[in-house]
C-alpha cells in the first residue's frame, strides 16, 4: 500500500497549512440546516447562480457591443447575425434577466412567508430589499442598451416617471438622462450603471446578506418543536446543495429553452419621434405602467401618487415590516392579516400585468 | 397482513404523491426538450411533443415510484409493495385519459360562459362610464374569478380520484415495524447508490454530453434574422502571412532589380553605339556641294522621288 500522497493531497496541505482550507471547507459545508434540507430553500442559490450567467454573458457580450448612440444598435445587430452564437448569447441574457426578477419575488414571498424576517434576522431582510432595488435597477438599465425603439421609449417614459418624484426627481432625471433629452450621455450612463456600478453594488451586498445569513442561522420550518427540527437536521452537504444544483439546471435549461423559443429580435433603430411604437416598460413593470392609467391616478398629483408614492410607502412598509410585526409566530395559517396581505398583492401584480397585455388591443 | 386504509384524506394522499413525482420529472423532460429545441424540433408541435411523451413515459414511471415509496414509508409507515412507481402510473394514466379531456371542457365552457356573462354586465351604462383601463381590470378580475374557482375544484377533484387510486395500494400494503429513525436510514441507504464516485462520474460524464450535444445541435447563426439586416456577403479576405508577404515581396524587388540592371546595360550599349556611329559619320566626310540641296516637301506635297 503507498503512502505517499498525491499531488493534489500534497497540494491541498500546502494551502491549508496556510489558510486553514479545510476549516473553512467545513464551516462553509457542514452548516446545519434544521428540520432538513428543503426545495423552499433553493431560491437563494438559484439567484446566485443567475447573477453569475449574467455576469458570464454579459461581459462576453462586452467584446462586441460599442456603448455609444451611433454604434450601439449596430453592434447589438452585429452581434445577434454575425457572432458566431451570438443570438444565443444574447438571448439567454434577456431571459435570465426576466428569471432573476422572478426568483427575486420567489425568495422574498418564500422569506415573507415563512416569517424568516423576524427577529433576530432584521438586517438580513433589509440588506435583501437593497438587493431587490439594485436587480429591478440592472433591469431597468440594461434594457436601454441595445437602443432601438423599444429601448429608448421605455427608458425615456421611466425616466419622465422618476421627475415626478418631489425634490430630488428633476436632478435624478437630469442626472440619468445626463442632458434635457436621452441622448449619447444617457446610453453611457446607463452602460457604467450597468456594467461596473449594480455589478460592484450587489457583489458587496449579497456578500453582506450571506454574512449575516450565516450568522443568524436558518431560520427552518415554522411547524414542529425545537426537539422535532434537531432531530430532522441536515447538513449544507449533500442534501440541500444536491436540492440547490438540481434547482439550478433546471432554471438553466429553463432559461435556455425561453432563448431558444423567442430569441431576442430588434425593433428599428431608436428615432426621436416614437412613430407608430407605443412605449412599454419590460413585463415585471407592466403592472405598474398599467396601474397609472387608471383615472384615479391622472393628472400630475395622480401620476405622484401612483407613480412614486404608492410604490415608495409600500417599499417603506416592506422595510419596516420587522419592526411592526414583533409576533414570534412564524405559521403563516396563524397569522392571515401576512398571508391575504401576500395574496392581494400578488394576484393585483397578475391582473394588472395582464390587463396591461389585454390594453395593447385598444390603443389605437 | 394489510394495513389498515391510511387515515389521510385522499386529497392530501394525492398531492403528497403527486407534487413531488411532477417536480422529480421536470428536470429530464426539460433536458429532452432543450436538446430538442437545438435541433429545431419544437415540443408543443408533432413530432416533438410525440417524443417527448413517449421519453417521459419511464422517466414518470420512476418519478411515481420514488415519490410513492417515500410516502408510503416515512407518512404511512408502510412497506411499499412491488413495481409502485409502474402500478401508480398506468392506473393514473387511465384516470387521466378520462378525467384530463372532460376536465378542459367543463373549463373551457365556463371560461366561455363567464366572458359571455361579464361582456354583457359590462354593457351596462354605469361600467360604460368607465375607463378603458378599469373595464379592462373588472372584466378580468370578473371572468377569471369564476374560472379560478372552478380550476381549483377540478384540480381537487383530479387529486381526490388519484389519492383513492395510491389509498387502494395502501390497504394492500404490509405495515413496516421497523422504527420511524429505522424506517428513514432504510429508506435514505435504499436512495444512496453504493459506489458514489461512479454515480458523481456518470452525472458529470453525462452533464458534459448533454452540453456537447446543445452546442453541436446549436444554430451557429440567428433563426429569426432581422428583416432589415444586410449580412456582409464581402469576398473573404485570405490570411496575411508576413514571413511569405516578406520573401514575395523580396524576390519581386530581386526582380525588378535584375530587370533594371538589365535595361541600363542595354542602355549604355544602344549609347555606345549611337557614338560609334555617330564617329564613322564624321570620318566618312560633309556632303558634295555642286548637288543641289534637296528642298523639303510642301506640306501636302509628295516629295520627288529623287530626293
Amino acid at each position: 500500500m503507498n503512502g505517499q500522497p498525491t499531488a493534489l493531497e500534497a497540494i491541498v496541505a500546502f494551502v491549508d497549512e496556510r489558510v486553514g482550507l479545510k476549516q473553512i471547507q467545513a464551516k462553509m459545508l457542514n452548516e446545519p440546516v434544521p428540520g432538513g434540507s428543503r426545495w423552499a430553500y433553493i431560491f437563494g442559490s438559484c439567484l446566485l447562480f443567475i447573477f453569475i450567467m449574467q455576469a458570464v454573458t454579459g461581459v462576453l457580450l462586452m467584446f462586441y457591443y460599442v456603448p455609444s448612440a451611433d454604434h450601439a444598435y449596430a453592434s447589438t445587430q452585429y452581434i445577434l447575425h454575425e457572432v458566431d452564437y451570438g443570438w444565443f448569447l444574447l438571448s439567454y441574457h434577456f431571459w435570465g434577466s426576466s428569471a432573476m426578477v422572478m426568483m427575486v419575488f420567489a425568495h422574498m414571498s418564500q422569506v415573507f412567508l415563512w416569517g424568516a424576517y423576524k427577529k433576530p434576522r432584521e438586517m438580513i431582510w433589509l440588506v435583501g430589499l437593497a438587493l431587490f432595488g439594485i436587480v429591478m435597477a440592472f433591469g431597468f438599465t440594461g434594457y436601454l442598451l441595445p437602443w432601438d425603439q423599444r429601448a429608448y421609449w421605455a427608458t425615456t417614459v421611466g425616466v419622465e416617471i422618476m421627475d415626478k418624484t418631489p425634490v430630488v426627481g428633476d436632478f435624478m432625471a437630469r442626472f440619468l438622462k445626463g442632458g434635457p433629452t436621452p441622448g449619447q450621455m444617457t446610453l453611457s450612463r446607463f452602460f457604467v450603471i450597468h456594467v461596473m456600478v449594480l455589478p460592484a453594488a450587489l457583489m458587496g451586498l449579497a456578500g453582506l446578506h450571506l454574512f449575516l445569513f450565516r450568522k443568524a442561522g436558518p431560520a427552518g420550518p415554522f411547524r414542529g418543536t425545537h426537539a422535532e427540527l434537531k432531530a430532522k437536521t441536515d447538513y449544507f452537504f449533500p442534501r440541500q446543495i444536491w436540492k440547490d444544483i438540481v434547482a439550478m439546471s433546471a432554471v438553466f435549461i429553463t432559461v435556455c429553452s425561453l432563448a431558444f423559443i423567442e430569441p431576442v429580435v430588434l425593433l428599428e433603430e431608436a428615432t426621436p419621434d416614437p412613430g407608430e411604437y407605443h412605449p412599454e416598460p419590460e413585463w415585471y413593470f407592466l403592472f405598474l405602467f398599467q396601474l397609472l392609467r387608471l383615472k384615479i391616478f391622472s393628472g400630475e398629483f395622480g401620476q405622484f401618487l401612483g407613480a412614486i408614492a404608492l410604490p415608495g410607502a409600500f417599499m417603506a412598509l416592506l422595510a419596516a415590516l420587522p419592526f411592526i410585526d414583533r409576533s414570534p409566530e412564524r405559521n403563516i395559517f396563524k397569522r392571515p392579516v401576512a398571508l391575504v396581505g401576500w395574496l392581494i398583492v400578488m394576484i393585483s401584480i397578475v391582473i394588472f400585468t395582464v390587463s396591461a397585455i389585454i390594453n395593447r388591443e385598444f390603443l389605437d | 397482513m394489510s394495513a389498515q386504509a391510511p387515515s389521510m384524506s385522499p386529497v392530501k394522499l394525492g398531492l403528497a404523491v403527486w407534487w413531488p413525482a411532477f417536480w422529480s420529472g421536470i428536470p429530464f423532460k426539460l433536458t429532452i426538450a432543450l436538446l430538442f429545441l437545438a435541433m429545431g424540433v419544437p415540443s408543443w408541435e408533432m413530432p416533438g411533443i410525440a417524443f417527448l411523451l413517449l421519453l417521459s413515459i419511464p422517466i414518470d414511471i420512476w418519478a411515481m415510484g420514488v415519490s410513492a415509496r417515500t410516502v408510503f414509508l416515512e407518512q404511512l409507515r408502510l412497506n411499499p409493495p412491488d413495481s409502485l412507481g409502474l402500478t401508480l402510473w398506468w392506473q393514473n394514466a387511465i384516470l387521466s385519459a378520462l378525467y384530463l379531456p372532460l376536465a378542459y371542457f367543463i373549463e373551457i365552457s365556463v371560461i366561455a360562459g363567464a366572458k359571455a356573462v361579464t361582456n354583457r354586465i359590462m354593457e351596462l351604462g354605469l361600467m360604460k362610464a368607465l375607463g378603458v383601463a378599469e373595464r379592462i381590470s373588472i372584466n378580468l378580475v370578473m371572468w377569471s374569478s369564476v374560472s379560478t374557482v372552478v380550476l381549483i375544484i377540478l384540480v381537487l377533484v383530479y387529486l381526490w380520484l388519484f389519492g383513492r387510486i395510491v389509498r387502494r395500494q395502501a390497504a394492500g400494503a404490509r405495515a413496516a415495524t421497523e422504527s420511524y429513525q429505522g424506517l428513514v436510514r432504510s429508506w435514505d441507504l435504499m436512495r444512496v447508490p453504493a459506489d458514489q464516485p461512479l454515480m458523481l462520474t456518470v452525472f458529470t460524464a453525462t452533464g458534459v454530453l448533454l452540453v456537447f450535444g446543445l452546442w453541436a445541435f446549436m444554430p451557429v447563426t440567428t433563426p429569426h434574422p432581422h428583416e432589415s439586416y444586410q449580412q456582409s456577403k464581402g469576398k473573404q479576405v485570405p490570411d496575411l502571412r508576413p514571413v511569405d508577404a516578406l520573401k514575395k515581396t523580396e524576390k519581386l524587388l530581386a526582380q525588378a532589380e535584375t530587370r533594371v540592371e538589365a535595361l541600363e546595360a542595354k542602355a549604355q550599349e544602344e549609347t555606345k553605339e549611337k557614338e560609334k556611329e555617330k564617329g564613322k559619320g564624321k570620318s566618312k566626310g560633309t556632303a558634295d556641294p555642286t548637288k543641289p540641296k534637296a528642298e523639303p516637301a510642301k506640306a501636302g506635297e509628295k516629295p520627288s522621288p529623287k530626293q
